[in-house]
């Protein structure tokens, strides 16, 4: 596992990564804008224009914090943006095919075959009168039309492959029987039985402790690496990104701010809301102190303008007025920002 | 063998909840006024013959010395006697019980079917027209009474198009009445393989089981169709369909996590429907428990009501640790 991991940390992995982007991506967000109904009042945008791709065995993370709309991208990847919620525009390619405009049987066969997803809290999420040996092998009999004996063979396989201490006994455990952690390994071992092409862990590891988290997360990317999967990698924790992702996305208020190769990201971060984040992070109370912005009471978007003006200690009166473009700073690096960043 | 366990603590607790039914329906029938002795010798009876017939039901003791005398005679199988049927009250419920059983029961099914039916389609499709039908539907059937219902429907299937045999009773007057060996007329015909007996048997239920069946399914399709939309929102269900498991699965897995407050419903209204479907006996002058029981209460004769209330309280508690077992069965967080 360790192996693994330092492999990925290898700049030539990520170099691969930066490399297999001028061949087509597996799956390519282009403009995409979610909108909820209000009442009477205007449909509130939750995301407002997001473009991202991911190439074949990339793993992107997503940074954002609560509310930011990272659930509410991971499902409408799925074709299945959360209710209230609407596509009002914007497509999502997935090898070629535009998710959007598929039926509901096609878009079902995809799911949980090519494009699963990793959800958090699990406990709540597996049925609860089902022994997850039933929910696991099922994946396998409905996706790839094995038998019961095939399906339960690989089930195991999967149980004993994240690592669930004595997986012949568990396979009969119901949900409310499992640890959180175990929960956990449980849903990645469904998300995984069919070999899907992409994945997105949405906010996965949240509800654990940290050890197990890390665990989990280690044994995650392992798994989809060995698996030649590529990952959405959805957190609120900055920090772990920089463990296996190659490329990372900062997303706030329904836009993405920043999106840079995994260190660029962490050693020349332009926008002043991935400072922010990496300060809230950092240990340096020097840092923390600089990139801390007292609440102000005012937590209202600008309408118009830049959407984190009101939070960025560096905002001038252009911030307001006009709405910074996604610009390309450095190759490979993009930041919304009217004033980003330069490293010292 | 956990299962075993479980029974037994349950049972003993039917004991005690027996013995204070008994004794809260015993007060309050004895404080209906009216005196069975005048009642059963009539105007025309002297004020000694009274107070000797008195004396010899017993009624001249104080009340927990009538209560004691009656416990006493129920531990010796003995229900007392009905003085309009001049019969011991358990062979006239051993009669009687049956055939409102019979109607509740396959009233119920028909509830259960056209209940779990709409209310599992109506919450799959919130929005669809059956789902506005449902919605009318439920607030129609709970408003109705069932014995309107019932003449309405004996006006235009007996009275106007003359499809349904008069609603005089179980079977046919000229038709033979099986052995009893259950007391559910159609099974008994059936035993019987009186085929004439049975056809009978079913017409006479056509109108009723229809009158009970469309009326309860009202409460049925509710809680189904609000379990099923719960269930189907909920996490799991959600997860399923990120998960690409096929519609038809994921509307199962989820009613049968609804099944619990739909098998609930059930057993209260089964329970219930035992006394409730009284008005509908007597409109189709059905001769079951309901209305026995309701004749006795109508004369001040005790005891018929007393062994009523005692059958539909062990039908009842028979039917709640049912529902209980089935709990378990169904749902492995039920165990402990």
């Amino acid at each position: 596992m360790r192996g693994t991991l330092a492999a990925m940390n290898d700049p030539a992995v990520i170099g691969q990564g930066e490399a297999s982007r001028t061949a087509p991506p597996l799956i390519e967000v282009r403009d995409l804008h979610i909108t909820f109904p209000a009442g009477g009042d205007e449909p509130k945008e939750v995301l407002k224009g997001i473009d991202l791709s991911v190439s074949s065995g990339e793993i992107v993370g997503l940074v954002g914090e609560s509310g930011a709309g990272k659930t509410t991208l991971a499902r409408s990847i799925l074709g299945m943006p959360p209710a209230p919620g609407r596509i009002s525009a914007g497509e999502v390619f997935f090898e070629g095919r535009q998710i959007l405009e598929l039926s509901e049987p096609e878009l079902r066969r995809l799911r949980g075959r090519r494009l699963s997803v990793v959800v958090p809290n699990p406990r709540a999420e597996l049925n609860p009168l089902l022994t997850i040996g039933h929910q696991i092998s099922s994946m396998a009999k409905i996706h790839l039309h094995v038998g019961n004996q095939e399906a339960r063979k690989m089930a195991l396989q999967m149980l004993h492959d994240v690592q669930i201490p004595d997986p012949e006994r568990r396979m009969k455990a119901y949900p409310h029987e499992l640890s959180g952690g175990m929960a956990q390994r449980v849903v990645i071992a469904m998300a995984l039985i069919c070999s899907p092409a992409f994945i997105i862990s949405d906010d996965a590891t949240s509800g654990l402790d940290v050890t197990v988290q890390a665990q989990v997360l280690a044994l995650l990317a392992r798994l989809a690496a060995d698996n030649g999967s590529a990952m959405l990698f959805i957190t609120r924790d900055v920090g772990i990104t920089a463990h296996f992702c190659n490329r990372i996305a900062v997303l706030y208020s329904g836009e993405i701010m920043e999106l840079a190769a995994r260190d660029d990201m962490f050693l020349k971060p332009a926008h002043p809301y991935t400072l922010m984040l990496l300060a809230a992070f950092s240990h340096s109370p020097r840092l923390r102190e600089a990139w801390s912005v007292p609440e102000t009471g005012e937590r209202q978007e600008p309408r118009e303008g830049c959407r984190y003006a009101n939070r960025c200690p560096l905002a001038q009166p252009v911030c307001r007025a006009q709405a910074p473009s996604f610009n390309e700073i450095e190759p490979g690096h993009f930041a919304r920002c009217h004033f980003p960043v330069r490293p010292a | 063998m956990s299962i075993a366990i479980y029974l037994a603590k349950r049972l003993v607790f039917v004991v005690p909840q027996l013995l204070g039914i008994v004794l809260v329906s015993f007060l309050l029938v004895k404080s209906i006024p009216g005196d069975p002795a005048v009642l059963m010798l009539g105007p025309t009876a002297t004020p000694s013959a009274i107070a000797s017939l008195r004396q010899q039901l017993g009624l001249d003791q104080p009340l927990h010395v009538q209560f004691m005398i009656y416990i006493g005679n129920l531990l010796h199988g003995d229900l007392g006697t009905s003085w309009q049927t001049t019969r011991p009250v358990l062979e006239d419920l051993i009669q009687r019980f049956p055939a409102t059983l019979e109607l509740v029961t396959y009233s119920l099914v028909l509830a259960i079917l056209i209940g779990v039916t709409l209310g599992v389609y109506a919450a799959r499709n919130p929005s669809g027209w059956v789902a506005r039908v449902t919605d009318f539907y439920g607030i129609g059937a709970g408003a109705l009474p069932d014995f309107w219902f019932a003449l309405v429907l004996i006006f235009i299937f007996y009275t106007v198009l003359g499809w349904a045999p008069a609603p005089l009773g179980r079977i046919d007057m000229i038709v033979l009445p099986p052995n009893p060996v259950t007391g559910a007329l159609t099974i008994d015909a059936l035993l019987a393989g009186d085929i004439e007996a049975f056809r009978s048997a079913c017409a006479h239920l056509v109108l009723p089981v229809l009158t009970l069946g469309l009326l309860y399914a009202g409460p049925i399709l509710k809680m189904t169709q609000s379990t099923m939309e719960q269930m189907l929102e909920a996490d799991f269900s959600r997860y399923e369909v990120l998960c690409g498991i096929p519609q038809n699965l994921v509307v199962r897995h989820a009613l049968r996590n609804a099944f619990p407050s739909i098998v609930t419903i059930i057993s209260v209204l089964y329970g219930f429907l035992i006394g409730g479907a009284v008005l509908v006996e007597i409109v189709f002058s059905w001769g079951g428990a309901g209305q026995y029981a309701v004749q006795g209460v109508l004369n001040s004769d005790i005891y018929p009501v007393l062994g009523f209330v005692l059958f539909s309280a062990v039908f009842s508690l028979v039917i709640y640790v049912l529902v209980d077992l089935v709990y378990v069965l169904l749902d492995p967080r039920a165990t402990n």
